[in-house]
C-alpha cells in the first residue's frame, strides 16, 4: 500500500511536466497573443511589453523559464492582471470555487445518496418515480438554466438572496445548488442502480433469509457493497465541481478560478493558462489518487502493492 | 415519458426567462477587454477651445443624442454638489454608490492602466494635473491654472508648457504633491520597461520617443536618455514640458489618465503589487479601502483630500462580469447603475418602470466597415462607393439596435468639433444608385465579382452585424458575401497586422476628443492602425499640417479638408456612431455624464453625485 502510494505521488510528476509542455505549445500554436485583443497598440508598445514579460526570447527559452520558476514554485505574472503574480491570482481565487465545490459536493451527496436508496427499495413506488422524476430533470438541465431561473426567482422577484458576488454564507447558497444539481442526479441514478443490483444478490437473500433485520441488511450489506461504483462516480464529480464551475462562477460573479480560467484562454494570457492548468491537473490527479486508495478501504477485495 | 413532459415544461421556462434576460449565459464574457470596439479607451480630455455634445443627465429622462455641428458649444446644466435650488435637496442617510466595472481592473498603475476599466477605477483616486470639465473643456485640477500663451503658460512657439501647482495638493498619506511627483510619473510613463500601453500619446515630449524605445539598451544608457526627456521640475511646485514639435493637443492628453502623478517612494518600495489597497497612495477625493480581487472594490473618502469634500461617503465597484447577471443585481437592487444588455434596449425602454430609468447619452465612437484597399476588388472606388450605397444604415440603427445610436455617413462622430452632419451625403441608402455604381466599376449585377468576404470577431454584436451586412449586400445589389468568423484575440494579429481582410467592421472610441485622435492612427499613409491600408497625399498633407497647427479654427478647418477628402475616397463603409444606454437608479442624483467617461458613466465627476431618500 505504502508502496503504491509512493509510486502513484512520484507519477505526478512526469505527468505535470506532459501537461506542461502540451499545453506549453499547444498555447503558443494557437494563433494570437496576450496584446492582439487591444487592436490599438502600436508596434513599439507591444515591443516594450513582449521585452517586459520576456516574450521576446525564443520559445524554448520562454519554456525552461518557466519550468525552472514553476519548480520553485513561481508561476510567473498574468498578462492581463499585470500587477499580479499567477500563483498568487490562484490562492485567492481558491477559496472561493473550492467552498463552491465543496459545498456543492456535499449538497449532491446528501440529496443524491439517500434519494436513490430510497428509490430501490422502495422500488416501482411513487417515492421512486419521483426519485426518477428528479434525477431525468436535473441531469438534463444544464445547471446555469437552473442557476439563471434561480435569479430571476429568487432575487430579482423575492429579493431573497443576492444574484451574485462573494462574502456571505448567502452568496453561496445559489451557485452551489445550481452546481449540485447535476452531480445529485447522477448520484440518486447510480446509487438506485447499484443498490437494486446488490439487492438482487444471493448474500442479501442469505442475510435475509438468516432473519437479519431489514435495516441492518441495508446498512450493513447493502449500502457498503453499493457504495464501490458510486465512489467511482465521486472522485470524477468532485474534479468536476472544481473544474466545471466556470459557467456557474460567471453566471453568479464569484471570484473563483474557473471563471478565470475562461478569461485567460480568452485573453490569451498564457501565465494565467500555464498556472492554471498545472494547478487543475496537479489537483485531479490528487483526486484521482484519493479515490483509488479509498477503494481498498471500502472493497476489501481491492489490494495495492 | 412523464419525465420527458416535465423537462420540456421546465425547459420551456428557463428559455422565456433567458429570453427575457437575452442571450442566457452560456457564453463567458470577456468583457476586461471587450472587442468589438476598438480602443478600450475613452479616457480623454478636453479642448481648451469649446468641443461639444456633453450630456448631463440629472433626472432620468432620457436624452436626445446631440449632433451638432461644428465647434459650438452645447449649453448644459451642470449639476454640483451643492445643487441650484435655494433649499437643499434631501439626501439619503447612506450615501453609498454601487456601479458594476465589469470585470477585474487589468492595472490600477496610472501609466501602466490600458482599459476603460482601469480608467473609471484610478480616476476615484487620483487626481491629474488638468481635468475635464462637462462640456468637454480643460480644467485645471492639481494644477492652478490651464496654462495659455496669454498667462505665460505656453511659449509663442507652442513648444513650451509651463505647469503652476497649486500648493495645497496632497496624497491621501498627507504628503505634499510637487512638482517632481509629476516629472517622476511622466518619465515613468515613457520608461521601455514600463511599457505603458499609452506612452505612444505622449512621443511629442522632447526625448521621449528615444527613451521609449531604448528597451534593448542597457540601464546606463537608458539613465542617459531618461535624463534626455525634457520634462522637468523647475521648482517645487513648477513642472516645465518642452515637446520636440508644436502639438494642439497636448494639453488634452495631459488631463489623462496616464499621466497622474504616482509616488516614488511607494511604487519602487512595493513594486509592481504597489496597487493593492494597503499601498494605494493617491492624491484624488477617494481612496481604496478594499481591493477584493474579481469581486469587487470600496472607496471611502480621502480625509486628507485638498479639494471639496464629496458627499458620496462610499464607492463600491463590483465585477459582474456577464451583463446579464449585472441587469439582475440592478433589479435587485444591488447596483445604483447598470448596462443595458445588447438585444434588450427595446424591452427596457419600453417596460413601465424600467424605461423611466434609462439614460442615454452621445458617446465619442465611430464604426465603419474597413475594406483592404490593397485587393481587388476595393482597389476600385466605384466598388466601395456601390457597397457604401447600398446599405441601410437606418435599418440597422432601428431594426437591429432599437433605436440607439445613429446611423453615419462619415467617420467624425457628433461631439467633435469638424463634425458635419450633411458630409458623405452621397452614400444614403439608395439600392439603385448602388447598383448603378458597380455596373460602372464593370460588375453589373455583381457578375465578375471575385469571391469577397467579411471578417468579424465573435463577440459582441458582430456576429449579427456581420449577418445584416451580408443580406443588404445581397438583397441590394446582388453580390454574395462570405463571413469569416475569427476569435477577438487573434483579430489584432491577422487584420491589423497582417491586414489579411477584405472587409471588416472597426470601430474607434476617443482617447481624448479631438478629430486627430480619429484620423492620424488609422489613416494617414503608413500609420500602424491603417486597416484599410489607405493612402492619399492629399490627407497625409492636410493631416500634417493639422497636426502642428496652433490655431484652433485653422486647425479644425483642416481636419475637415482632411475629412472630406477621406469620405470621398471612402476606404470605409461609414456605419454608425455609438450611443451610450444605460439604466440609473431614481434616487441617484447629479450624475454627469460625458462622451470621454470610461466604463462607470459620469466616472469623472462622482464627488459631485449624491443620493436623495
Amino acid at each position: 500500500m505504502l508502496g503504491y502510494t509512493a509510486r502513484r505521488v512520484l507519477w505526478i510528476l512526469p505527468v505535470m511536466l506532459g501537461i506542461a509542455t502540451i499545453t506549453f505549445i499547444l498555447m503558443h500554436f494557437v494563433p494570437g497573443g496576450p496584446w492582439d485583443l487591444d487592436k490599438k497598440l502600436l508596434p513599439q508598445t507591444v515591443e516594450n511589453l513582449n521585452r517586459r514579460y520576456g516574450l521576446d526570447d525564443p520559445l524554448w527559452e520562454q519554456y525552461g523559464n518557466f519550468l525552472v520558476d514553476a519548480v520553485r514554485g513561481d508561476l510567473g505574472v498574468s498578462y492581463t492582471y499585470q500587477e499580479r503574480q499567477v500563483t498568487e491570482i490562484i490562492r485567492q481565487g481558491l477559496p472561493p470555487t473550492a467552498t463552491l465545490a465543496a459545498v456543492a459536493f456535499l449538497i449532491s451527496v446528501a440529496v443524491g445518496l439517500p434519494l436513490g436508496m430510497v428509490a430501490a427499495v422502495k422500488r416501482n413506488s411513487p417515492v421512486d418515480y419521483l426519485s426518477v422524476l428528479f434525477a431525468t430533470v436535473f441531469a438534463s438541465v444544464p445547471g446555469f438554466v437552473l442557476g439563471i431561473l434561480m435569479v430571476v426567482v429568487l432575487s430579482v422577484e423575492w429579493h431573497i438572496l443576492p444574484t451574485g458576488g462573494w462574502g456571505s454564507p448567502s452568496h453561496v447558497v445559489m451557485p452551489a445548488v445550481a452546481l449540485a444539481a447535476l452531480p445529485a442526479a447522477f448520484i440518486a441514478r447510480v446509487t438506485r442502480a447499484s443498490v437494486l443490483e446488490v439487492l438482487g444478490q444471493d448474500y442479501v437473500r442469505t442475510a435475509r433469509a438468516k432473519g437479519l433485520p431489514s435495516s441492518l441488511v441495508h446498512y450493513r450489506h447493502v449500502l457498503r457493497n453499493s457504495l464501490i461504483p458510486i465512489l467511482t462516480l465521486l472522485g470524477p464529480l468532485l474534479a468536476f465541481l472544481v473544474t466545471g464551475s466556470f459557467i456557474i462562477e460567471t453566471v453568479f460573479s464569484v471570484p473563483g478560478i474557473g471563471r478565470l480560467f475562461v478569461q485567460g484562454i480568452f485573453q490569451r494570457d498564457y501565465g494565467l493558462i500555464m498556472g492554471l492548468v498545472l494547478f487543475y491537473s496537479f489537483a485531479i490527479a490528487v483526486i484521482n489518487l484519493v479515490v483509488d486508495l479509498l477503494y481498498a478501504v471500502v472493497d476489501p477485495r481491492v489490494r495495492y502493492r | 415519458m412523464r419525465s420527458l413532459r416535465a423537462i420540456a415544461g421546465l425547459l420551456a421556462v428557463a428559455l422565456v426567462i433567458s429570453a427575457c434576460s437575452e442571450g442566457a449565459t452560456a457564453v463567458p464574457d470577456t468583457t476586461a477587454t471587450p472587442v468589438p470596439t476598438l480602443s478600450p479607451m475613452p479616457t480623454a480630455a478636453p479642448v481648451s477651445t469649446p468641443t461639444t455634445a456633453p450630456t448631463v443627465d440629472t433626472r432620468a429622462t432620457p436624452f436626445p443624442t446631440v449632433a451638432t455641428a461644428v465647434p459650438t458649444v452645447v449649453p448644459t446644466v451642470v449639476p454640483t454638489a451643492a445643487p441650484p435650488e435655494p433649499t437643499a435637496p434631501a439626501l439619503a442617510d447612506k450615501q453609498e454608490f454601487r456601479a458594476n466595472l465589469g470585470g477585474e481592473p487589468t492595472s490600477l498603475d496610472p501609466q501602466r492602466a490600458g482599459s476603460a476599466l482601469d480608467f473609471s477605477t484610478i480616476r476615484q483616486a487620483f487626481r491629474g494635473l488638468l481635468g475635464f470639465s462637462p462640456d468637454l473643456g480643460l480644467e485645471a485640477v492639481s494644477a492652478a491654472e490651464v496654462p495659455t500663451v496669454e498667462n505665460g503658460g505656453i511659449t509663442e512657439d507652442g513648444l513650451t508648457y509651463t505647469f503652476r501647482l497649486r500648493d495645497d495638493v496632497t496624497w491621501s498619506d498627507g504628503e505634499p504633491v510637487t512638482a517632481g511627483d509629476f516629472e517622476y510619473s511622466i518619465k515613468r510613463l515613457l520608461n521601455p520597461e514600463v511599457a505603458a500601453p499609452f506612452a505612444a500619446l505622449y512621443l511629442a515630449i522632447g526625448g521621449a520617443l528615444e527613451y521609449n524605445s531604448a528597451g534593448d539598451q542597457d540601464a546606463a544608457a537608458r539613465q542617459a536618455l531618461r535624463d534626455l526627456v525634457r520634462v522637468e521640475a523647475t521648482g517645487g511646485l513648477t513642472l516645465r514640458v518642452t515637446l520636440e514639435r508644436p502639438s494642439p493637443t497636448f494639453l488634452q492628453k495631459m488631463a489623462l489618465v496616464p499621466v497622474y502623478p504616482v509616488r516614488r517612494d511607494v511604487v519602487e518600495e512595493f513594486g509592481d503589487s504597489w496597487t493593492e489597497a494597503e499601498t494605494y497612495v493617491g492624491n484624488g477625493p477617494y481612496v481604496m479601502t478594499e481591493w477584493v480581487h474579481q469581486d469587487h472594490i470600496t472607496f471611502e473618502i480621502n480625509p486628507e483630500y485638498w479639494g471639496p469634500t464629496p458627499t458620496l461617503t462610499k464607492i463600491t465597484y463590483r465585477m459582474i462580469t456577464d451583463v446579464n447577471a449585472e441587469q439582475a443585481a440592478y433589479r435587485n437592487d444591488e447596483l445604483d447603475l447598470a448596462s443595458v444588455p445588447p438585444g434588450t434596449e427595446r424591452a427596457v425602454l419600453d417596460d413601465p418602470s424600467l424605461g423611466q430609468e434609462v439614460v442615454r447619452s452621445p458617446e465619442l465612437f465611430s464604426l465603419g466597415i474597413f475594406l483592404n484597399l490593397n485587393e481587388p476588388p476595393f482597389d476600385n472606388l466605384k466598388v466601395r462607393q456601390a457597397f457604401a450605397t447600398a446599405i441601410d444604415r437606418a435599418a440597422w440603427i432601428d431594426s437591429v439596435k432599437n433605436g440607439v445610436g445613429q446611423p453615419a455617413t462619415s467617420w467624425l462622430p457628433p461631439g467633435l468639433p469638424g463634425y458635419d452632419l450633411r458630409l458623405g451625403g452621397e452614400y444614403t441608402f439608395d439600392p439603385q444608385r448602388a447598383g448603378q455604381l458597380l455596373a460602372e466599376a464593370g460588375f453589373p449585377d455583381g457578375d465578375g465579382l471575385p469571391s469577397i468576404s467579411l471578417t468579424h470577431v465573435t463577440a459582441g454584436d458582430q456576429p449579427v452585424m456581420a449577418q445584416f451586412i451580408q443580406a443588404q449586400l445581397k438583397e441590394n445589389l446582388g453580390v454574395d458575401v462570405g463571413l469569416d468568423p475569427i476569435d477577438p484575440a487573434i483579430y489584432g494579429q491577422r487584420v491589423v497586422g497582417a491586414r489579411q481582410f477584405q472587409m471588416t467592421p472597426f470601430g474607434w472610441i476617443a482617447d481624448y476628443p479631438d478629430p486627430e485622435n480619429f484620423f492620424v492612427l488609422l489613416f494617414v499613409s503608413g500609420a500602424p492602425i491603417n486597416v484599410s491600408s489607405y493612402s492619399s497625399s492629399e490627407f497625409d498633407r492636410l493631416a500634417g499640417l493639422a497636426a502642428t497647427e496652433l490655431d484652433q479654427g485653422r486647425r479644425v478647418e483642416l481636419w475637415k479638408q482632411a475629412h472630406e477628402i477621406l469620405v470621398q475616397d471612402v476606404p470605409v463603409v461609414f456605419f454608425f456612431y455609438g450611443e451610450r444606454l444605460f439604466l440609473k437608479k431614481p434616487r441617484v442624483d447629479g450624475l454627469a455624464v460625458t462622451s470621454v467617461d470610461g466604463v462607470i458613466p459620469g466616472d469623472t465627476r462622482l464627488t459631485e453625485v449624491f443620493l436623495t431618500p
